[in-house]
């Protein structure tokens, strides 16, 4: 791999976000800072330019993470992957995330999707359909050609 | 029987007439031949009813009762009525000469001559304001009805994802604080038991996720749970090849927990004795409907039972056990060919 990718996590909870952290490292991506609510968030992703940002949809701040996400998407560049126990309350589009790991996750998951997701930014493309755990948004499904994959299966 | 009525009484010319005056059934009669159907009778308990004097009203259509929410629908039906020639059963609104609405449930009929030419219809009104007013009470105490259902399904709706959501965070937290400590501790054997842990948590939070996944919330399907499972331990193990023969079997939502408990032992038990790190094995789970029960198979292809027959009943055996005695199950390891069978039999319901 070129360099590792670059994550930013976005979650209240500390605790979770220290063994995310963990996660990344074992993943072979790089932390690069964590923010507990929506206005860091956001911040954060605009100084930083993270590749990915791990969003929540509740933060410190109430239930921003789905405003958050969608400004993070829209901004730097960076991609946004949504780690939540209220897969239902997102928006049909995911905000423009690129896709959602529904809490409560397993360490292993964490760590499939996010060295398949480092495949996918640093090819352009999946390098197979996504692991378990990890569903994709629509959008990225057609970017990374994941049903194209679908359809040669 | 001959009609009785036309014998004469004392001072009355027209028993009928005087019939019809004195009922407290309200009556009109209007003459069907004269243009705009003139009022040429009304009884006494019409006065009275509607508030005018006899004077008011004969010579009058009986539209002049309308008023501003008469139902434009209702008196065409009358309209129609009268143009055909055939009598008419409805409810109209009408109004007193005061101006205070009442419900009239009229009725009409035609009065044919000898010739069977139409000369005046007959109305009878009756005031059924209060029997409306009773009607519409009783709607709308319906609609209330409904509505206060609504608000209490969509208040247990949102409740139930409140807590739904809650316990999948705290699941996350149990699950997040484990793996923190595990990775400080140094200790091999404290290390292994908080990786038993673990996977035990992580087996109940891989049911939640699915309980609410699911829209039925009183089944739980055990074919997608393992798949879900051995996502999750494979990727641990790559040299174990796994193979799974699952068919769909749904058990009731409050056996899940258990039950995903015990396959987690099973499965742990056959890593653990059937196959040594870093040898290439193969591991089977069967899940299968037999003779009224639901058989689940967990075989390895290791060493096979020790000498004495059993395993050592260690803290996951005895777990199991217990597991199976709370799912009115039997647990029993059979030599495979090669390698270990467990075998978990539970009563199928339904």
């Amino acid at each position: 791999m070129s360099r590792p990718l670059s994550v930013l996590i976005v979650e209240d909870e500390v605790l979770l976000a220290v063994e995310l952290g963990f996660l990344v490292r074992e993943a072979g991506c790089h932390e690069v800072g964590h923010a507990l609510d929506s206005a860091s968030a956001v911040e954060l992703a605009q100084t930083l330019e993270p590749d990915i940002a791990l969003v929540d949809v509740h933060l410190a701040d109430g239930p921003t993470g789905v405003a958050a996400a969608r400004q993070i998407a829209e901004g730097q560049g960076a991609i946004v992957l949504f780690m939540t126990a209220n897969v239902k309350r997102l928006p049909e589009d995911l905000a423009g995330a690129c896709g959602v790991i529904g809490k409560p996750y397993s360490d292993r998951a964490v760590r499939r999707a996010l060295t398949y997701l480092a495949r996918c930014l640093q090819d352009g493309a999946a390098p197979g359909p996504p692991p378990p755990g990890l569903a994709l948004s629509e959008r990225f499904v057609s970017r990374w050609g994941v049903d194209q994959l679908a359809q040669a299966v | 029987m001959a009609d009785s009525l036309l014998a004469p009484r004392a001072g009355i010319d027209d028993p009928f007439a005087a019939a019809v005056h004195a009922t407290r059934m309200s009556m009109a009669i209007v003459d069907a031949q004269a243009p705009d159907l003139p009022i040429v009778f009304v009884n006494d308990a019409f006065l009275r009813m509607t508030g005018y004097r006899r004077d008011e009203v004969i010579g009058r259509n009986c539209r002049f009762l309308q008023g501003p929410d008469t139902d434009g629908e209702v008196v065409k039906m009358l309209s129609r009525a009268i143009r055909q020639g055939e009598a008419a059963n409805l409810d109209l609104l009408n109004y007193r000469k005061d101006g205070a609405p009442f419900w009239n449930a009229l009725q009409i009929s035609p009065v044919r001559d000898a010739g069977g030419q139409i000369v005046y219809f007959i109305g009878s009104q009756v005031d059924v304001t209060a029997r409306k007013a009773a009607e519409a009470a009783l709607e709308a105490a319906a609609a209330e009805q409904a509505r206060t259902a609504q608000q209490a399904l969509a208040d247990r709706t949102a409740l139930l994802h409140e807590v739904d959501h809650r316990v999948k965070n705290n699941l996350q937290l149990i699950t997040s604080l484990l793996v923190l400590q595990t990775r400080r501790t140094q200790d091999d054997a404290t290390q292994a038991a908080l990786q038993s842990m673990l996977s035990r948590v992580s087996a109940i939070a891989t049911v939640h996720r699915r309980l609410f996944q699911s829209h039925d919330l009183e089944r739980f399907d055990v074919a997608t749970f393992i798949r879900d499972l051995m996502g999750d331990v494979s990727s641990g193990r790559e040299e174990v090849d796994i193979h799974l023969d699952l068919e769909r079997v749904d058990i009731a939502a409050a056996q899940a927990a258990p039950l995903a408990l015990a396959v987690n032992e099973l499965v742990d038990n056959a890593f653990k004795h059937g196959l040594a790190p870093d040898r290439p094995g193969r591991l089977t789970i069967r899940v299968r409907r037999l003779n009224g029960h639901y058989v689940i198979e967990v075989c390895d292809d290791g060493p096979g039972l020790p000498e004495t027959g059993e395993f050592e009943p260690g803290f996951g055996l005895t777990i199991t056990n217990l597991l199976a005695q709370q799912l009115r199950a039997t647990l029993a390891f059979e030599p495979g060919s090669p390698g270990v069978r467990a075998i978990l039999k539970l009563p199928a319901h339904g």
